[in-house]
């Protein structure tokens, strides 16, 4: 399913550093893995996440690294720092009061209509 | 072969959207990595090549409004704020000499300044736009090149007071270009930090020639935290404690045998002696120094000093602390002059504004993602803050090291000019360094040219490893 665009890119910086906070990984592995954990609703173009880690990397949420891979390719792996961690936490915050009074509003007009 | 065009015909639209040059290799290597492993994938699943490569660009995004984002990603970013203090430092140096030309009368020293000033602005933007990479580029090329012009100097040039002076603003430089020859170093083990050493004995014999006792002192300084810096980073690939064992222990050996030329001679005991107390030898070498004291011993904390007495007139107008007392003030004696004359105040404030810009520097340095802009930095903001240092110290009477210049502020267009061409580079590597990356080891690894010239032979590479 397309979801609006939009909707996403508030989001996915959430997202991003939310996948970084498990394990480091470069930029092909993040949209995989989005992938897989979202059952293909966040289809990530590349296009985005690069602008958006570079970003990132200057606002000093990630840091970025070159590590040889298993196929002895040298890849650019993005990981979380302290700042970040600390901002994802942050984020979570604001996103929890935010679905849940998103909840509150679908769920009192079901309830009303009951 | 129609497949890689459509991913290099992707990759040139993106990169024609950034308008920062410097960024887009770095920018579109990591893209085209990305675009690589998306085809394999894709092949894997049992696409042909080109439905492959087709479905790569695809799902990677319009390459235009990619290249627009990353664009507005990567600007070269300058640090406004080191720039003001620069600008600050600029300013400070032209009223204070101002000030003092205008005391002192039909030198003209304010004048030549000026016209060096327009001079070292230029040196300075030069230097900003500039890519300091080629200091690793061309480590040795630009050692040597330095070393011949050094040499050039101390030989060829005139000599002030028994001195190769001109010498002197080459030799500052050094540290710099040391910080490439290190970073050439890489993975070179022991051998590296041996190789180092050697370089290192170049420019400071030819200090020793000079001679400069303050620049010795300063390119040493500087070479040992460049050295200490790169161990501690794992640069030459060997123990740490060993190196630095190794490091400190040849330095200790050094200075001791040093220590013991100088010490061995009378004389020259005496004077190290005198420098640390002047008030030993108050009217014999000791003079300048006592003087020194004595002069801020009359100083106040803000406004002019008390009278002094001794010098066969009331010293309180400032005209005759300049002109009889205090020689070659706008270049050496700066600070003690103006601690007298405005207090203690004023030395404090110049100190200030002086930290602000090392710790200011330090912080950037330290953000520096390769280790050439770690160590390009280093080089340049010790060789600022060791000219600075002593430069104070000296102006307290503790001449120990006679001073070279107070960045941006004492008189001298050699010294000015030489700083401003520092700062720039440093601000020059702040405004680029994200950028980049230590590549020399890795890239060797996994290019495999087509053509390579090898021992002789050119040797022509038909195979090309499958970009898996």
């Amino acid at each position: 399913m397309a979801i609006d665009k939009s909707l996403l890119t508030g989001s996915t910086t959430m997202l991003i550093l939310r996948l970084l906070e498990e394990a480091d990984m470069y930029g092909y592995q993040m949209i995989e893995e989005l992938n897989k954990k979202s059952k293909n609703v966040f289809a990530l173009k590349a296009g985005t996440l690069y602008p958006l880690l570079h970003s990132l990397e200057q606002k000093e949420l990630v840091t970025s690294y070159e590590k040889t891979a298993d196929n002895a390719k040298v890849r650019k792996y993005y990981s979380l720092t302290k700042k970040g961690s600390s901002h994802l936490h942050a984020k979570k915050e604001e996103w929890k009061v935010y679905s849940s009074a998103v909840n509150d509003v679908l769920g009192g007009a079901t309830f009303a209509t009951a | 072969m129609q497949q890689p065009d459509k991913i290099t015909q992707y990759l040139e639209t993106v990169r024609q959207q950034i308008r920062w040059k410097r960024a887009q290799p770095v920018v579109l290597e990591e893209i085209k990595d990305h675009l690589t492993d998306l085809k394999s994938a894709l092949l894997e699943d049992g696409l042909d090549e080109e439905t492959a490569a087709d479905k790569a660009v695809t799902e990677m995004g319009d390459p235009v409004l990619v290249g627009e984002q990353l664009d507005q990603v990567h600007r070269p970013k300058p640090d406004w704020g080191l720039f003001a203090l620069t600008g600050v430092m600029f300013l400070l140096g032209f009223v204070v000499q101002f000030f003092i030309d205008s005391i002192l009368k039909g030198t003209w020293t304010f004048e030549q300044q000026i016209a060096w000033v327009g001079m070292a602005v230029i040196v300075m933007l030069a230097a900003y736009f500039a890519d300091f990479t080629i200091i690793g580029k061309y480590p040795k090329l630009v050692f040597f090149l330095l070393c011949a012009i050094t040499v050039f100097c101390c030989f060829f040039i005139g000599q002030v007071c028994g001195a190769a002076s001109y010498a002197i603003y080459p030799l500052l430089l050094f540290p710099t270009a040391f910080a490439g020859l290190v970073f050439s170093m890489r993975n070179k083990g022991y051998g590296g930090l041996i190789i180092c050493g050697a370089a290192f004995a170049i420019p400071a014999l030819l200090s020793m020639i000079v001679p400069s006792l303050t620049v010795f002192f300063l390119l040493g300084v500087s070479c040992l935290i460049l050295l200490t810096a790169a161990v501690l980073k794992g640069w030459f690939n060997v123990k740490k404690l060993s190196a630095l064992f190794i490091l400190y222990g040849s330095t200790a050996a050094v200075l001791a045998v040093l220590l013991l030329m100088i010490m061995g001679v009378g004389y020259r005991a005496d004077r190290v002696r005198v420098a640390l107390n002047p008030s030993l030898d108050p009217n014999g070498m000791g003079y300048m120094g006592t003087t020194i004291q004595r002069i801020l011993s009359h100083s106040q904390f803000i406004g002019s000093g008390t009278q002094m007495n001794g010098y066969g007139v009331p010293v309180g107008a400032s005209d005759v602390l300049t002109t009889r007392i205090l020689p070659e003030v706008h270049t050496d004696y700066l600070l003690t002059y103006l601690t007298y004359e405005f207090g203690w105040i004023t030395l404090l404030a110049i100190i200030a504004l002086f930290a602000a810009f090392i710790i200011r520097a330090v912080i950037l340095c330290n953000k520096q993602k390769s280790v050439l802009g770690f160590l390009t930095s280093t080089a340049i903001i010790s060789t600022f803050s060791v000219q600075l240092i002593v430069y104070i110290v000296s102006n307290l009477g503790i001449l120990l090291f006679s001073p070279l210049s107070l960045p941006f502020i004492s008189y001298g267009k050699m010294a000015l000019v030489t700083n401003s061409f520092l700062i720039g580079l440093l601000l020059s590597v702040f405004r680029t360094g994200e950028l980049v990356r230590d590549e020399a080891e890795t890239v060797a690894g996994r290019h495999n040219p087509f053509i390579q010239y090898d021992n002789g032979k050119i040797i022509i590479d038909l195979v090309q490893p499958k970009s898996s």
